[in-house]
């Protein structure tokens, strides 16, 4: 769990646009916005080294000082460029440590399943986070730990089995599945008869049966 | 056997234009690596059988190997020596259309250096320049 929110230095974004998020995004800066609480949303840009570091190490939980004022804010979005690398936009929500918040709580799989000891079986990861409530102090800093080593071939991990820190509420349904060890089976992509040939034209056959059903109504006239 | 609609409102369509990049399907979403487009393109049904066949040979059945995109647009061509006109031709294959950012295979349940060989072969097989890719950061 977080004990401390890493500080970051922030500026106030005087030139809003395109444009302006651009030019400081070349600079090396990250344009961001922080609202929430009732006040007036402000327009801001941090270093991007910096913030990508903290991002990656798994803090969501930020200390963004702007202009020498200190705001406790929680990471509520991100924008990425069009192929999806590159952080160019960051929402912040403001939060007091003690509110309850929630948040999606990214799971680290730990140890080797049992099951992949039987032939074609493989380790798939369902959703890799898990949506709980906590107050903000408590959101997780970095992934948290879940062994999957007892996992037989063919058994599911649900989320009600994850053993949760105390301090984190499951919000999602305990028989959610969150892993699984799938087996892979011999013959996966075995031709399809249907998809031989030519596809079917929806509409066509139809009207050929009508054009039949006609036929023999006027013969039988 | 390439792959192909099982049935289809319109048996021909006509060419379209691809401009911009992709803005759905552009990022890792069931497997844990990717290989990502970089260029507009029609693959081909055969193209991405093709990738599909190269992916699974190299990881000898192991892991899970998904396709992202689906040829679901009929490319018509005339036959050979046939002169111009008399309508529009027979489908010849079909094709997916390709954007930059598409992702176009995904791997899971393999080490990374295994299915970053698997997705550099599937490369190869591809009608674009391609890049690998992983998850992307989550809030």
């Amino acid at each position: 769990m977080s004990k401390q929110a890493p500080v970051i230095e922030a500026t106030k974004r005087d030139r809003l646009g395109t444009r302006y998020a651009r030019r400081l995004r070349t600079a090396g800066r990250l344009p961001a916005v922080i609202y929430g609480h009732k006040k007036d949303p402000v327009a801001i840009d941090m270093d991007l080294k910096q913030t990508l570091l903290v991002l990656h190490h798994g803090s969501r939980l930020l200390s963004v000082s702007v202009e020498g004022k200190a705001e406790t804010c929680m990471v509520k979005d991100l924008q990425f460029d069009y192929l999806g690398t590159n952080v160019i936009h960051m929402d912040l929500a403001r939060v007091d440590l003690t509110e309850r918040v929630t948040v999606q709580a990214r799971l680290n799989f730990i140890g080797t399943p049992a099951g992949l000891k039987v032939p074609g079986a493989i380790f798939r990861t369902i959703s890799e986070t898990v949506e709980v409530t906590c107050t903000a102090a408590d959101i997780p800093s970095e992934a948290i730990p879940i062994d999957i080593s007892h996992l037989e071939a063919g058994a599911f991990l649900t989320a009600g089995e994850l053993g949760l820190p105390p301090e984190l509420t499951l919000e999602e349904e305990a028989d959610t599945p969150v892993c699984r060890i799938a087996m892979v089976s011999e013959e996966e992509e075995e031709p399809d008869e249907a998809a031989e040939g030519e596809p079917e034209v929806i509409g066509e056959a139809e009207a050929s049966d009508e054009a039949a059903a006609d036929g023999e109504e006027s013969k039988d006239e | 056997m390439p792959r192909m609609p099982k049935r289809t409102k319109y048996r021909k369509q006509q060419r379209g234009r691809m401009k911009g990049n992709a803005t759905s399907g552009n990022y890792v979403a069931f497997g844990d690596f990717g290989l990502q487009s970089l260029e507009t393109a029609w693959v081909t049904a055969r193209q991405l059988e093709a990738g599909r066949i190269a992916a699974a040979h190299y990881l000898h059945r192991q892991g899970k190997v998904f396709i992202r995109v689906f040829p679901d647009k009929p490319i018509s061509k005339k036959p050979l020596e046939t002169r111009m006109g008399k309508g529009k031709a027979d489908t010849d294959y079909w094709a997916a259309r390709v954007k930059p950012g598409t992702v176009l295979f995904e791997i899971a349940g393999v080490p990374e250096l295994a299915a970053k060989n698997a997705l550099a072969r599937v490369a190869m097989k591809m009608p674009t320049r391609c890049r690998l890719i992983e998850r992307r950061l989550t809030v």
